[in-house]
């Protein structure tokens, strides 16, 4: 019922009709091009020009060398840190994080970790997604406890890409 | 008799909530992720807390079916190579080149002082890529003097 005035006037009510109307498109509108994306994180990896890929490079004393062995279907087969060989399952990128660390001299953040670089030598076809799990191994570890990343080693580069067959 | 109104106010309340609720939560940013690259996940990949001035994003991966089977472009499973998709085309990483240097062009005309270039090549590349591909892609953007790199991975929260 309208309401009414002391004098008795009716008073006038806005119609809400043409608003209700747009504020429906714009929740439309906003439902649709909603994507719901995960977060993504990323790795910087420095290639400046000169220490391209592409040129064979002294090897410097600081330098780890990780190789990742792969069978021609894209699985990794062996994980190696110099010549040692870890495996090929989920143990094998936590020892490899474990011996980042001795590398490192047990101190992330300090002096070593910073002269310290990272070689990854991968077969062609191997699957990007243990390259990630091995730059995830160097780079540090997450801490369950602080809920903190605690780095490791922030350079990372890549050994000449292996042409298939070669 | 009057009618009886309706008191539209309650439901006036929620639809402004939800409109709020669905700008709040839009970011127009991903759009130029391409939904058919799945991205590995990682515990210490996490969000740059600042983000980067310049950058272009590349997608690299496979056409897949509905049931997951890689395929290339005419449909045939033999010997599936990687794509880029870039702007709504699927190109092979041997066909990158030109695009990277008109992407230059256009960087040198934006930039005319730069003595390097400044822009972070983001790679988002789908789990099951070769590692040679991507370095590959690498190696056609340092030949065209680009320096900054980064590899994208999804963020692995905790179960």
């Amino acid at each position: 019922m309208a309401k009414r005035r002391s004098d008795g006037m009716a008073v006038p009510k806005p119609d809400m009709t043409p608003m209700i109307d747009c504020v429906f498109q714009l929740m439309i509108f906003f439902m649709l091009t909603l994507k719901i994306v995960a977060a993504e994180g990323n790795f910087d990896v420095n290639m400046p020009i000169g220490q391209s890929s592409g040129a064979p490079q002294d090897i410097i004393a600081q330098d780890i060398k990780v190789r990742l062995k792969a069978d021609p279907n894209g699985n990794l087969v062996s994980l190696q840190i110099g010549s040692r060989s870890l495996g090929n399952d989920d143990r094998a990128f936590a020892q490899l994080n474990e011996e980042i660390l001795r590398a490192i001299g047990g101190q992330p953040g300090g002096p070593a970790a910073k002269d310290t670089e990272v070689e990854l030598d991968a077969d062609y076809n191997l699957h990007y997604n243990y390259i990630i799990k091995a730059i995830s191994s160097c780079t540090g570890r997450f801490d369950k406890r602080t809920k903190q990343v605690v780095r490791y080693i922030e350079k990372i580069k890549f050994a000449p890409p292996r042409k298939p067959g070669a | 008799m009057d009618n009886p109104e309706v008191d539209m106010t309650p439901m006036i309340d929620c639809v402004f909530q939800l409109i709020t609720f669905f700008m709040l939560v839009i970011n127009f940013e991903s759009t130029s992720a391409d939904e058919r690259v799945k991205l590995p996940d990682s515990e210490i990949a996490k969000p740059p807390k600042v983000k980067k001035e310049d950058e272009v994003v590349i997608n690299i991966g496979f056409i897949r079916t509905k049931t997951g089977v890689k395929i290339n472009p005419d449909r045939t499973t033999e010997n599936v190579q990687p794509l880029v998709f870039l702007n709504g085309e699927d190109i092979p990483v041997s066909g990158m080149p030109p695009r990277i240097r008109k992407d230059l062009a256009l960087y040198k005309l934006q930039h005319p002082g730069d003595a390097t270039i400044k822009t972070t090549v983001k790679i988002r590349a789908d789990s099951e890529t070769p590692i040679g591909a991507v370095q590959e892609l690498i190696k056609m953007y340092q030949a065209e003097k680009y320096e900054k790199f980064a590899l994208q991975a999804m963020e692995k929260t905790e179960e």
